[in-house]
């Protein structure tokens, strides 16, 4: 069974009385441990077909099924439930929590799904030494460099063990030297725990590093086979 | 919950200014309305121990049935005989926390010092028992002179003002006159015992005491009016009327029964007048915090739409970002209240060391500005304030928690 399951999706947003056609008839299957990106000019829905594959938004029509779980059928409580669960969630921006330590930050993840302080604790400080941050674990976001901020923001993605990892333009907002080093991260992460990534991205770095290329035209995938 | 109480407080601190603003709003709302409290809290007790003590009115004062309708047009047939005085003082005082049940009747005439003459309105008292019931407003406000006794039935107590304007001063004679129940002009010797000062402007120029005998002569009966009852203990007025009421229906003397309060205009005026004062005095604070609290938590909910987009997609429901800045307006309100308590404390320090005095309107003599300080009320308060806040931060703790993840995740 495919962790992704999208089927003749389409998804419609209004703006005013104009309606964008963001996505219109996907259909795309992603199975464990594959290291997808999603790429295609600027307004393609690349945004969107994340959004859709991390539970955070729902398609106007279609069938879309995380882990074998139908989306639509979920209420909102339930999808938060399956977003903890089974998603990791990589911002371009990093999406620190300012006032939380990277430990803390890292943390929060289990922290909301109830695990114990201590076990939390724990596995967080694991996730940090994993990528190379195991020094700074006192420190605020603000006290760190992008890179640095986008590794903690990697390990809070992992931390719950997640089947899948989502990364919107992960390299975006970094240097070339850190950027390659993220990359390696994550690939180092995808080969050694089989943990899903799917990318948005226009990094050519990034994009010579995956295993899959899915690419998005108006809406459309137009080529989502394997990379050659 | 600790996790979240820690996450709380730190997006407290984040903007320290504004929070703090917050804090100060609900810290001087709280001071203003627990020092008003202190403030009337102690009046009411003074004007209570004036009422009960002061003005001699006792706990309760029992009348024949029909006395406060029928009583000034036949006011023999609205007395209790000597027989039924008796008798029912005997069961009142059987009763657990009653200190004394006294016989009383009250006089109006006119009071003279052989040259010039006056009203009075006089309270025919038992001695001892008055001086019981007077107890430590004895000695708040002592008499000039030695006071009623029985031994000298003929001896009065005058108030202040009204011995002024008769230049009568303890131990000078004067006359006193006044309607019998038979409808005759009696007059009789009078001997002043004592100068006292009524706590009031409006009595001080009119009241007298005379011994209950005494005044008994005057109006030329062996009848007493009422009987006032002191109890040990005040609170349980209410409940010793209800007793009274049963015991004295049960044993054929049919009376009414009004309580201190009820009977003490003065007290119940101004009482009434702070109580709504109280009040004004709440809904301005209640507002204060509720829109300081509003306006802190709508402007967190603005500035952190990210940050709640980034915590619904890690998961958290929305119940959980509600329970979030909930929580931060609840510990506003608590912080804020304990910045009251600071406040209503320092305050209160600085009344006791430099105690000051003032003279309120219709009082005669300066009283001391005191502020009570009442625990009970503080934690009542701190606890209205922060469910105050609490609920203040729902509306847009709500706010937060509908917000779609998409979009908050893509706010600037």
């Amino acid at each position: 069974m495919a962790l992704i399951e999208m089927e003749n999706i389409t998804k419609d947003y209004f703006l005013g009385e104009t309606v964008v056609h963001a996505l219109q008839g996907v259909d795309l299957q992603i199975d464990k441990g594959e290291f997808v990106a999603i790429w295609g000019p600027s307004g393609s829905g690349k945004t969107t077909l994340l959004n859709l594959i991390g539970a955070i938004d729902e398609p106007s029509a279609g069938d879309l099924a995380i882990a074998g779980r139908e989306v639509r059928s979920l209420s909102d409580n339930q999808r938060s439930e399956l977003r903890n669960d089974t998603i990791g969630f990589i911002f371009q921006g990093f999406n620190l929590i300012p006032v939380l330590s990277a430990l803390e930050n890292v943390m929060l993840p289990l922290q909301i799904k109830g695990v114990s302080s201590g076990e939390a604790k724990a596995k967080a400080l694991n996730r940090l030494q994993e990528v190379g941050l195991g020094d700074l674990i006192r420190h605020r976001p603000f006290k760190m460099s992008g890179g640095q901020q986008q590794r903690v923001a990697i390990a809070r993605a992992l931390v719950n063990d997640p089947s899948l990892v989502i990364a919107a333009e992960p390299t975006a907002n970094l240097d070339s030297e850190t950027a390659r080093m993220i990359i390696a991260l994550m690939r180092e992460l995808n080969d050694k725990e089989e943990t899903t990534f799917i990318f948005s991205t226009h990094d050519q770095r990034l994009l010579d590093q995956v295993k899959r290329l899915v690419r998005l035209e108006d809406g459309r995938i137009v080529d989502g086979g394997l990379k050659p | 919950m600790k996790k979240w109480m820690k996450l709380a407080i730190r997006n407290i601190l984040r903007n320290k200014r504004r929070s703090l603003v917050t804090l100060l709003a609900i810290g001087v709302g709280f001071g203003a309305i627990s020092l008003f409290y202190g403030y009337v809290n102690n009046m009411y007790e003074g004007l209570r121990f004036s009422a009960i003590r002061g003005e001699g009115l006792g706990n309760l004062t029992i009348n024949k049935a029909g006395w406060q309708e029928k009583g000034k047009l036949e006011p023999e047939k609205y007395m209790f005989s000597k027989a039924e005085t008796e008798k029912m003082i005997r069961l009142v005082t059987e009763e657990n926390g009653v200190v004394l049940a006294t016989p009383q009747i009250q006089v109006a005439g006119i009071v003279s010092n052989g040259i010039t003459s006056t009203i009075f309105i006089a309270q025919g008292v038992v001695p001892g028992d008055d001086r019981t019931i007077k107890g430590a407003w004895a000695a708040f406000r002592p008499i000039k002179g030695e006071g009623l006794h029985d031994q000298k039935p003929y001896g009065v107590e005058i108030a202040q003002d009204l011995a002024r304007y008769l230049n009568l001063q303890p131990g000078q004679d004067g006359v006193v006159m006044a309607t019998t129940l038979g409808g005759q002009m009696n007059a009789m010797d009078i001997q002043v015992a004592g100068v006292y000062d009524s706590g009031s402007d409006a009595t001080n120029d009119k009241y007298m005491r005379f011994t209950f005998e005494f005044a008994q002569s005057l109006v030329d009966t062996h009848n007493a009016e009422r009987i006032v009852v002191l109890l040990d203990n005040w609170e349980h007025t209410e409940k010793m009327r209800g007793i009274l009421l049963k015991k004295l229906s049960q044993a054929g003397l049919a009376c009414e029964i009004k309580t201190w309060n009820e009977l003490s205009l003065f007290y119940s005026k101004v009482k009434g007048m702070f109580d709504m004062m109280f009040l004004f005095l709440f809904s301005i604070v209640l507002v204060i915090v509720v829109m300081s609290t509003v306006n802190t938590m709508g402007m967190a909910v603005m500035e952190r739409t990210r940050e709640i987009g980034t915590l619904r997609a890690l998961g958290l429901k929305r119940r959980g970002v509600s329970l979030l800045f909930a929580m931060e307006g609840g510990l506003l309100g608590l912080f804020g209240s304990l910045i009251g308590v600071v406040l209503h404390i320092s305050v209160w320090a600085v009344i006791r060391a430099l105690s000051p005095t003032y003279t309120p309107p219709g009082i005669s003599t300066p009283v001391p500005l005191i502020v009570d300080l009442v625990p009970q009320a503080l934690f009542v308060l701190m606890l209205c304030l922060l469910f105050l806040s609490l609920f203040a931060a729902i509306i847009p703790a709500r706010r937060a928690a509908q917000q779609n993840v998409v979009d908050a995740l893509g706010h600037v």
